[in-house]
């Protein structure tokens, strides 16, 4: 059933594209007299019937098969009502029933002709064979992932739509040309072979055009769908987009082949050069026809897979380059600088001996040992080990909630090796094969967040590290690895102070969510691109007269465009009754969800001074874009003068948004 | 008839056919708009009476104006959750409230004037 489904829509895209491609031919071929070139353009012109006709019960299966498809179950492949369904309340309804009336319309008009009395009649009846084909070819991008893209979906859709019109003109043209060429190419066909030379040269130049086309919307909707090499290398739709390309390169060879040597042979002296090359044309055009359907059977594949983007990948390698290199040992940077330059050296060698031509294979093969040999001194020191999660995206957003679920699985799991602080200094790390890592390393930030996930999954072998694959489901092992993120986070955050670093976003906030009694959820996502954020960890009674303060300068604060949002940092309960009624506190003060919010941002403290008791009420400021930018506790100075914290936000207001909002998920 | 006549005749019957499909889809598109926005309007807009009874958490009791300053849930067809003031019919009803108090309070009147007309306390916050 899913074959005939596929077939029918593989039929459905080869006729339609046949059709396109034939009209453009005709019409680009110009009109003939010669019996041979007549008998050619009515064999075609029958076999366009067919294909209309094949076009129009293939794009009836393909809905009955998309019906099936969509509910699940294969008996609603033949139920009307799901097809009408289908029709009515679906954009592929709309287009399929929108470029079915073309179609039915382009049947009718190849079906009735009846005859050409004049250039007129002859002109139009091509044209409009281009117009429905191309209107009915171009409106299936509507239909397709292209139309599924965010935001740029109408560039995306009205590339799709290009290269499918390019695919039309292209390969729908290597049917006629293929059989012009083999009629001509016959004693017998003698007549008709200035007409075959003169429409494969003007079909050479259009083909130009069009391959350049497929090449440009090409590359931009592979971009849009597929996104980055790990995708391509790693799903499913990124591998068929590859097998794509690697049948695409025999055809682009032959077609080098075809236009650089072929074509000018054609105009050779008859029997001993043009005829014989004729012939070769029609049987490599041949070949790439054949190609060419190979592709259209990959690219059906693909628009039934889900596209790259959107899947995980699987990284099939066992290592992967990264840049900055990940360990720095003396002479690295070195050894990075000499390589790069002797593969330039080598590069530009191989460019200029191509075009100079002066010994050109020696040249070349000189030039190309040389980069071969700059890159075997630049990458290794490049190469890090990588596993199949290695570019897998976190399905836990950098949560408040993840990362202290991630807290307490680190405490009972973890911290026994790597130490409560993740510093590798835990109770058991001395009996270890190899020394625990120090977790807020910051070469902890090379590795993807992929890596730490298949080391937490599988352990690593020889280093006494165990996989948690069988204890932790997959959800809990995300949840640790957003808190190790917070770890490198928490070690980068000694540098944040209560002075604002003009325009340099760096430190992601960890968004969170809480409600005020029975006020609505909200989350720090909500205030992005509206309001900066004050946010305040307090403990009572110590921050009672800071937490008034700030409620007299709540209206300035507001008119300042900020939200103070206050978490109580130890106990949750009853907490606005404990504030008591005066001085007044009208700003947000988080009755719920506050527990995680504050055992995340506590990581976040200034790291004490030994021999100092940590700081029990910290504020920080967020950004409109969601980025960590000053913080302060209430043994400092600075923000105890209203006018300090003002000047800050001031800062942040006066900001032109440089940065992107920081991503969801760690990577 | 020429062939070429019946295809432009075609065409233009398929153009024209496109172009009143595509203005008659634009002005049921703007009049689903106009029904939706009517019909919203009409819930806040009516000019009638209208009460509801959601729950709140007391921030602040300003006795002096007969103010009950609350965060509250979404008040349906009227205003999101927020923390605002609302006037009280009589004092007796926040006699004994303490900040920080879980409530359930009616609201009664013709928005945007709207009056506290009864409380029930449910626990502390």
């Amino acid at each position: 059933m899913t074959a005939l489904g596929l077939i029918s829509r593989w039929v459905h895209l080869g006729a339609g594209v046949f059709l396109v491609g034939t009209f453009a031919f005709l019409l680009l071929a110009g009109r003939s007299d010669r019996p041979t070139a007549l008998t050619w353009e009515r064999g075609l012109l029958r076999w366009t019937r067919w294909a209309a006709g094949l076009l129009l019960l293939s794009g009836l299966l393909s809905l009955s098969y998309q019906a099936a498809v969509v509910t699940g179950h294969f008996g609603d492949a033949l139920s009307a009502s799901t097809m009408l369904r289908l029709i009515s309340a679906t954009q592929f309804g709309t287009v399929w029933l929108l470029r079915h009336g073309l179609l039915l319309l382009l049947a009718a008009v190849i079906l009735l002709r009846e005859r050409e009395d004049s250039g007129w009649d002859w002109a139009a009846f091509r044209g409009e064979g281009i117009l429905l084909g191309a209107t009915g070819l171009g409106l299936m991008a509507w239909a397709g992932h292209a139309a599924a893209v965010e935001p740029w979906g109408l560039a995306a859709t009205g590339a799709d739509a290009l290269h499918l019109l390019a695919v039309g003109v292209w390969l729908g043209g290597l049917g006629p040309l293929c059989l012009l060429l083999r009629m001509a190419g016959q004693p017998a066909g003698a007549d008709a072979r200035p007409f075959a030379v003169l429409a494969a040269r003007s079909f050479s130049q259009v083909a130009f055009v069009a391959m350049l086309t497929l090449a440009a919307t090409g590359v931009w909707n592979s971009w849009h769908q597929v996104g980055n090499f790990a995708s391509l290398a790693g799903t499913r739709y990124g591998r068929l987009l590859l097998l794509k390309l690697g049948l695409l390169l025999p055809i682009v060879a032959l077609a080098a082949v075809n236009r650089l040597r072929l074509l000018p042979a054609l105009s050779g002296e008859v029997d001993a050069v043009g005829r014989p090359a004729m012939r070769r044309l029609a049987l490599f055009v041949g070949i790439e026809l054949a190609l060419g359907a190979a592709i259209l059977a990959v690219v059906i594949l693909m628009a039934s897979t889900p596209p790259g983007r959107h899947t995980q990948p699987w990284w099939p390698f066992p290592s992967r380059l990264t840049y900055p290199p990940p360990h720095e040992l003396p002479g690295t940077g070195t050894r990075l600088l000499i390589g790069s330059q002797v593969a330039l050296v080598g590069l530009l060698g191989a460019v200029a001996g191509w075009f100079l031509g002066w010994r050109r294979r020696l040249v070349v093969s000189v030039a190309a040992a040389v980069l071969l040999a700059g890159l075997g001194i630049a990458l290794p020191p490049l190469v890090v080990e990588a596993y199949p999660t290695t570019y897998r995206r976190s399905p836990v957003p950098y949560h408040a909630a993840s990362i202290a679920d991630g807290r307490h699985l680190y405490t009972t799991h973890c911290a026994t090796c790597h130490g409560p602080a993740g510093r590798g200094d835990g109770p058991a790390a001395g009996g270890l094969p190899r020394r625990s890592v120090d977790l807020t390393d910051p070469h902890l930030a090379h590795h993807t967040a992929g890596d730490l996930f298949w080391w937490v999954t599988h352990g690593i072998p020889g280093s006494g590290m165990p996989g948690f694959g069988g204890r932790l489901s997959e959800g809990e092992r995300w949840d640790v690895v957003n808190f190790l993120r917070t770890l490198s986070a928490v070690a980068r955050a000694r540098a944040l102070s209560e002075v604002v670093e003009p325009a340099r976003p760096w430190l992601a906030a960890p968004d969170f969510t809480y409600a005020v009694g029975p006020g609505a959820q909200r989350s720090l996502k909500d205030f992005r691109g509206r309001r900066v954020v004050l946010l305040v960890l307090f403990t009572l009674p110590d921050s009672r007269p800071r937490l008034s303060e700030l409620a007299r300068n709540y209206d300035i604060l507001q008119t300042m465009g900020a939200e103070v949002v206050a978490v109580p940092a130890d106990r949750q309960e009853r907490i606005i009754s404990r504030l008591g009624p005066a001085p007044r506190i009208l700003f947000p003060v988080v009755t719920e969800g506050g527990s995680e919010v504050a055992e995340t941002y506590f990581l976040f403290r200034v790291p004490p001074a030994s021999g100092t008791e940590a700081p029990s009420h910290v504020e920080f400021l967020i950004d409109r874009q969601g980025y960590l930018r000053a913080r302060w506790t209430l043994d400092g100075k600075g923000w105890t003068e209203m006018t300090a914290l003002l000047a800050e936000i001031q800062q942040l207001n006066q900001e032109e948004t440089t940065a992107p909002p920081p991503e969801e998920h760690v990577h | 008839m020429k062939l070429w006549k019946a295809i432009v005749l075609l065409n233009l019957a398929v153009g024209v056919g496109l172009l009143i499909g595509y203005l008659w889809w634009g002005r049921e598109v703007a009049r689903l708009r106009q029904e939706t926005t009517r019909s919203l309007q009409a819930a806040v807009a009516s000019g009638e009476e209208r009460q509801w009874t959601v729950r709140g958490v007391v921030r602040s009791v300003i006795p002096e104006i007969n103010v009950l300053v609350l965060t509250h849930e979404e008040i349906p067809g009227f205003m999101p959750s927020m923390t605002m003031g609302f006037r009280t019919a009589t004092p007796q009803l926040y006699n004994g409230l303490e900040v920080g108090d879980r409530i359930r309070f009616t609201l009664k009147g013709v928005p945007p004037n709207v009056t506290i007309v009864a409380i029930t306390r449910e626990g502390k916050s």
